[in-house]
């Protein structure tokens, strides 16, 4: 595909260019930073490192509705997006595109889900390489890496003065020509591959993950769960923010006559997530939905779609308030011996 | 001065008796510039305690946290002790706990820790930028003094003190069975500054300013968990049948979130500041508990988590009680 440019003073112009997509960019409240629709380009900025809040919900909101109906009518309104407007994804960063492509395999699978495919499908991907990975990255574990293109339709390349662009994909070129961008030389090429090189290089964190899909089924009922779900706190802030995490909850609510049918994120880390009406719950305790949660992205996941569900963003690890560290869960998984299988 | 020598074979003591089922502490943490909480279990573990001004932690916090499963028929619930260090701050939750009854005295060993204020982790961030090490930090007279990938740094105390420990009036812990070091003096006082500024924005500003950051609100409920005083098995906001708040993020029920949870704290907020630290999308929670704390001393000149022998605020009634608010 194609290698672009633009001077980085010129951020507004380009982005404000595009007058038949829905732009969206990373936006701040105070100090967090997350994906919203641009409405002033000037408010662009590549000015940051990585969002709070992953822009997941961007294909799978917060909160969003399925439908909505009236008491005693028997037909129902759908709510499925309009796809009619495209939308442009300005400044994804690379782990986080690559999460798109994790999570769209289950959201394919036995049931399509139109509401994420809709979405997904509507939406071009212009990705920011990182020059300055946070401390707890580990995206080169997973695959990833600070210039990874995986699922992205554009990659952008902050270069100080200049932007430097590389298309990936057909529509990546098309939005490239809609903004007015001019040819790169090689100069801007070669800068950009040594960035990503010095980026590679501030990369501190690593796990090596070979053999633990395998092997966490054997540690089911191991007690080294509760060296960190002792101290877990059951919140929500790890799966939340995880750029994979695709949980929801299905919830009917009302207004006098009218209602709606809504799903929102829910997450394994709540008691309430497995709770049967009975009364009966399964995970009853926080070891088990502390296991929960790292089996579900290293075993059972790669198990059906032969890919962790792991992109190595590190937000589960900056943002846990009681440094559960799903690198040292990992590692001292790695040293924990299987018991022996029972037998009767 | 807290030696740490001497806090671990306390400890170590502690996790040695037949009576005591757990002792909950601070460790190192993987990195950064925050500790991890520590639930130990056996007394060989006590090695791995720490002190020092990365304690931000409440570990009073974890005493409820822990799930009471139905014990099998023909077993015996264990009754065993849990043991717990406590800053002065978080001592202040202990009693509050055993104020309203939470659990009995004689179920807890507390392990006193005299502190003279931790950092504060952002504000630490901010100075020196992050790291993917754990982070040494030391008091050093009015500085801290940082060791940030083998390098040695330093900062003032009054600009890294977390602002639960500027206004701290209670360093040395209320409540112990021991302390583990000698007392030390109060620097701090308390004029709710914070909430006279807060009190300056007319009702619409107010308004405004929390329906920005009640929209950023993704209800992971991190602060009500980790609060030492949301310990109830059952909380009104997860509540399904009947259903008071639903599921669904918006402004409104965000709102209506954070606002109950402040009026189920008022004259039980012990102000240990958990829940603004751990928000991840930095809401300022302790501005509203804080609020409520000045009203239920000025209305009712009751203080929470001060008293062992206090009476807790919303079940006791006294006839002199203002009620302008009726007339």
């Amino acid at each position: 595909m194609g290698d672009f440019k633009f001077a980085k003073d010129k951020l507004a112009e380009v982005v404000g260019a595009l007058k038949d997509y829905e732009v969206f960019a990373p936006a701040a409240v105070g100090d967090v930073l997350r994906f919203k629709e641009v409405e002033d380009a000037s408010s662009v900025s590549f000015d940051f490192k990585n969002t709070n809040v992953p822009p997941k919900e961007l294909m799978f909101p917060e909160t969003e509705t399925l439908f909505k109906f009236r008491v005693g009518k028997t037909d129902i309104e759908p709510a499925v997006p309009d796809e009619s407007k495209k939308r442009l994804v300005f400044g994804i960063r690379p782990c986080d595109a690559m999460a798109y492509t994790i999570v769209e395999k289950l959201y394919s699978w036995d049931y399509p889900d139109p509401y994420f495919e809709k979405r997904r499908e509507s939406s071009v991907l212009f990705g920011l390489a990182c020059s300055e990975p946070v401390p707890n990255c580990f995206c080169t574990s997973l695959g990833g890496g600070p210039g990874s293109e995986q699922g992205l339709d554009a990659l952008m390349f902050d270069l100080g003065e200049t932007v430097y662009v590389k298309t990936i994909t057909d529509a990546g070129d098309t939005v490239a020509k809609a903004m007015g961008l001019e040819a790169a030389a090689d100069a801007e090429k070669k800068a950009a591959a040594a960035q990503e090189k010095d980026a590679l290089g501030k990369i501190k964190r690593s796990i090596d993950t070979e053999g633990i899909p395998e092997k966490l089924p054997s540690l089911y009922d191991h007690p080294f769960w509760e060296q960190f779900s002792d101290r877990c706190l059951s919140c929500g802030i790890c799966t939340f923010l995880c750029p994979t995490c695709h949980c929801f909850d299905i919830q009917d609510e009302m207004e006098a006559f009218d209602g709606r049918r809504a799903r929102m994120w829910d997450t394994c880390m709540f008691p309430e997530y497995t709770l049967h009406t009975s009364g009966h719950n399964p995970r009853p305790t926080r070891k088990e939905r502390t296991r929960n949660r790292i089996s579900h992205k290293y075993s059972y996941f790669p198990e059906k779609f032969d890919v962790i569900a792991c992109v190595g963003c590190g937000r589960c690890i900056n943002y846990c308030p009681v440094n559960i560290d799903i690198l040292d869960i990992l590692e001292k998984s790695k040293q924990a011996e299987a018991k022996e299988a029972k037998t009767a | 001065m807290v030696d740490e020598t001497i806090l671990r074979e306390k400890a170590r003591e502690v996790l040695a008796r037949d009576d005591v089922r757990r002792l909950i502490g601070w460790k190192r943490g993987t990195y950064g510039y925050e500790s991890a909480p520590a639930v130990l279990k056996d007394a060989s573990q006590a090695d791995e305690l720490i002190f020092d001004p990365t304690c931000v932690q409440n570990p009073a916090s974890f005493i409820t946290l822990e799930e009471k499963l139905p014990v099998p028929r023909g077993q015996d619930p264990d009754t065993r002790k849990v043991a717990v260090l406590v800053k002065g701050c978080d001592s202040r939750a202990v009693v509050q706990q055993l104020v309203e009854k939470a659990y009995t005295r004689d179920g807890v060993i507390v392990l006193g820790v005299p502190c003279t204020g931790v950092v504060d982790r952002r504000k630490a961030q901010k100075m020196f930028g992050d790291t993917s090490e754990p982070v040494m930090i030391k008091e050093e007279g009015d500085k801290f003094v940082f060791i940030i990938d083998g390098e040695t740094r330093e900062g003032p105390r009054a600009e890294l003190l977390a602002d639960k420990c500027v206004r701290c009036r209670f360093p040395n812990p209320l409540v112990y069975d021991e302390l583990v070091a000698d007392e030390v003096a109060v620097w701090g006082a308390d004029e709710f500054a914070d909430v006279d500024e807060f009190e300056k924005m007319s009702p619409p500003e107010k308004w405004k300013f929390w329906e920005e950051q009640f929209s950023k609100c993704i209800r992971c409920y991190s602060c009500r968990n980790v609060c030492p005083m949301c310990y109830c098995l059952e909380c009104v906001v997860t509540k399904q049948k009947p259903q008071w708040t639903r599921r669904s993020t918006d402004v409104s029920e965000n709102t209506a979130y954070h606002i109950q949870r402040a009026w189920h704290l008022s004259g039980r907020c012990i102000e240990c500041g958990e829940c603004e630290r751990v928000c991840p999308v930095d809401i300022p929670i302790t501005t509203l508990n804080r609020k409520m704390t000045r009203d239920v001393k000025e209305l009712f000149s009751y203080e929470p988590g001060v008293d062992v022998e206090a009476e807790p605020l919303l079940s006791c009634y006294n006839p002199q009680d203002p009620e302008e608010y009726i007339m």
